[in-house]
């Protein structure tokens, strides 16, 4: 079972990484052929993906989320599937470009962390857990895109304001279409955002975790959750367009990236074996 | 038999000449008409366009083709034949089809990329084709022109970016709001290209058009021409925090829109973007606008600057072009060459042989009993029986081969005989194109493509 995981996922590394090189050439030749092979190449890599993950799940004999091996390819499973659903539902398509170097890089940091699967500590044992886990990278998939729109956005309103967007018009989504994309993703992000801490909370408190509050990963949560309603409560006043949401998606995305890369590993005290 | 072209263009010849020359679409079809009855080409398609006057011609003589061209263009501007000697280019050959193969893909227009002239060749051919002017090869050489086009369009982003001012602003608009269709517009001055560019807007989907202008009265004019609404200039505020899109183009010496006021609209508007575009000079924007979050402003000089970049980008782009047209080019070049009468000969000689050999295999087990003198002899028979049925076809062949009309006859035997594996050819599937055209002049199958009949078009 772990080899066919393995297998599955490095099938579905090879095809992410055809549909990146796909929409490379697109971008170069603005073929609109090209946009949907690399979209149907990206489908069929988050299938094999996911097919990737189930084995995993059946070799472990648990949903995989411990470790960072396990973590970092659900973080990149759910960020194509996020993806995926967005695409269908706003039809812009080129974002694949962007989206897809962040998917590979999590798979290659993924590759590099890997482990054969553990037993689950008996800590983690509980549904509460596995909601809460799932919810939660449903919630980190959108507000990764998100932020990944806001940088597009800044780069392009950039090169719009210099004069120097030539290379770029007709190829990058434009600046409004970007804006919705920071909103949508946000919008399906937050409720998961929310949900996926209430469990985190309620297991905390059924099970009496000491001082869970102070936990530095909590607090920085709370402050990322803080920073999206806020961009959500500025967009939906419609006052604060543009730059602004896009800056907020960013500073979101650096927390996240932060809670992911520095917190996790380093300063929490009992979200460690999330790796 | 060669293809020559004869003509002029932007390139070579005055607009003056190139006036006398336009040909209309009688004119057009009479011109190919005399020059087949004049006996120096077989085939011809006239080309008349306001950049070009350009005479096809299917012809065994290129030089007697050239002339003739000449004195029909002449007779029919009027113009002298020494004057037309000074400014005509001519082609043949590989030349000529390399012409029309760059013409049809727009790579010689005076506009590198612009789509009209596809349809422009389409009609020309159709013209020469209902008039009966064009025969097996026009009629294919003329659709795969046309295919060719159609191919550099699709697989090069030749004719992607906007090469004029009216657009090159309307492509921005596209990058900062995306769909245009809830947006409005709103133009300050009634000048030409501000009009242009509504228009552009319109077509990309925008049904809001306001129009101001100190005169109440131009502003209205301009309105009933844009399908717009005519506003007046006093209550310019209001109407900037309501649009999305302002172009302006007023004769005034100073600022009309100044920093202060777009940022009071902006914040009437909930800080919605606007894009400004200022086609004035001296400028009606103050240049301090782009620094206002949420408002972009395009002066003329930066949509030059991007209408400089895009045609950049365009004859990049021209450079995969000339690749598929020589490519393209090639393979026409195959199919013209399989319409000569040695090879020919030769193919339809094969394939008898092939046949003959092919039946006396399958008699093999009923021949078994003969001795080896009398197969011999069976074999002599048959072999006799094939030369003598492909002698009076083979000699009135090569009767015709110097004729005008040689490769009539040649399409024909590879069409009655199905002439498709033949070996003249080096590149297989070229020929199999070709096979495939040649058996759509037969009557059987179902869909394919005839040949020679007037209302057949690409």
């Amino acid at each position: 079972m772990e080899h066919a995981s393995v297998i599955f996922l490095w099938i579905a590394y090879l095809l992410y990484a055809g549909a990146f090189a796909v929409f490379v050439v697109q971008f170069l030749t603005k073929s609109p052929t090209l946009t949907r092979v690399g979209l149907v190449v990206a489908a069929a890599g988050l299938v094999f993906h996911t097919l990737a993950i189930i084995c995993r799940g059946f070799s472990a004999g648990h949903v995989p989320f411990v470790g960072a091996y396990e973590s970092l390819v659900m973080v990149a499973w759910s960020i194509a599937l996020v993806w995926h659903v967005l695409e269908s539902f706003t039809k812009m398509r080129a974002v694949g470009l962007y989206v897809l170097p962040v998917v590979l890089i999590l798979l290659t940091v993924a590759w590099v962390e890997y482990k054969p699967p553990v037993q689950l500590v008996p800590a983690l044992r509980s549904d509460i857990v596995i909601l809460h886990v799932i919810v939660m990278l449903t919630a980190i998939g959108c507000l990764y895109v998100a932020g990944g729109a806001g940088i597009i956005y800044l780069i392009e309103e950039a090169l719009l304001r210099r004069r120097k967007a030539g290379g770029v018009l007709g190829r990058l989504p434009s600046l409004g279409a970007l804006e919705k994309l920071i909103y949508h993703a946000t919008l399906l992000g937050l409720p998961f955002l929310t949900a996926g801490m209430l469990a985190g909370i309620i297991r905390a408190e059924t099970f009496n975790v000491p001082h869970w509050w102070v936990d530095p990963m909590v607090l920085l949560s709370l402050f990322a959750w803080a920073l999206y309603a806020v961009l959500l409560w500025g967009r939906m006043r419609a006052d604060w367009v543009g730059s602004r949401i896009a800056w907020l998606a960013i500073t979101g995305l650096v927390v996240l990236l932060f809670i992911r890369f520095a917190a996790v590993p380093y300063l929490s005290g009992f979200h460690t074996y999330g790796g | 038999m060669l293809v020559v072209v004869t003509g002029i263009s932007h390139k070579t010849a005055s607009l003056d000449l190139r006036e006398r020359l336009v040909l209309s679409e009688e004119d057009a079809l009479r011109v190919a008409q005399e020059l087949l009855e004049s006996e120096a080409a077989c085939e011809a398609v006239s080309l008349s366009t306001c950049n070009r006057t350009e005479l096809y011609t299917y012809a065994s003589d290129s030089l007697a083709a050239r002339q003739a061209a000449i004195a029909v263009l002449a007779r029919h501007s009027g113009a002298d034949v020494h004057e037309l000697e000074s400014s005509l280019y001519s082609y043949s050959g590989d030349g000529a089809i390399a012409h029309l193969f760059r013409v049809t893909s727009s790579l010689d227009s005076m506009v590198v990329g612009e789509a009209q002239i596809v349809a422009q060749m389409k009609s020309a051919y159709q013209l020469a084709c209902e008039g009966g002017c064009t025969s097996v090869v026009f009629n294919r050489l003329f659709r795969h022109a046309l295919e060719v086009g159609k191919r550099v369009r699709t697989e090069t982003a030749i004719g992607e970016r906007p090469v004029s001012v009216s657009s090159a602003a309307v492509e921005l608009a596209l990058q900062v709001f995306g769909k245009l269709n809830d947006h409005t517009v709103l133009i300050v001055g009634a000048g030409e290209t501000s009009e242009l560019t509504a228009t552009h807007l319109k077509a990309h989907g925008i049904k809001n058009i306001l129009v101001t202008n100190r005169t109440f009265g131009a502003a209205e004019e301009l309105a009933q021409r844009v399908g717009g609404k005519a506003v007046v200039f006093e209550e310019l505020e209001d109407h900037l925090a309501a649009s999305d899109i302002v172009i302006s183009s007023t004769s005034a010496p100073h600022y009309v829109i100044t920093r202060e006021r777009v940022e009071r609209s902006l914040k009437h508007r909930r800080h919605r973007p606007i894009f400004f575009i200022d086609i004035a000079v001296p400028r009606d924007l103050d240049p301090e606008i782009n620094r206002v979050r949420n408002a972009y402003l395009y002066d003329i000089d930066d949509l030059q600057h991007v209408v400089e970049q895009n045609r950049g980008e365009r004859e990049k782009e021209a450079h995969h072009a000339e690749r598929i047209v020589e490519e393209e080019l090639r393979s026409v070049n195959d199919w013209l060459r399989s319409l000569e009468v040695v090879p020919t000969i030769a193919t339809l000689r094969d394939t008898m042989e092939q046949i003959r050999r092919a039946e006396l295999e399958r008699l093999g087990g009923k021949l078994a009993d003969l001795t080896d003198e009398q197969r011999a002899q069976v074999d002599m028979l048959t072999a006799s029986i094939v030369n003598k049925i492909l002698h009076m076809p083979t000699v009135k062949m090569k009767e015709v081969a110097g004729s005008q009309e040689c490769y009539l006859y040649v399409d024909a035997v590879r069409t009655l005989f199905d002439l498709s594996g033949n070996g003249s050819s080096p590149d297989g599937a070229a020929t199999g194109d070709a096979a495939t055209d040649a058996v759509g002049a037969a009557p059987d199958p179902p869909g394919a493509t005839v040949h020679h009949t007037g209302t057949d078009s690409a």
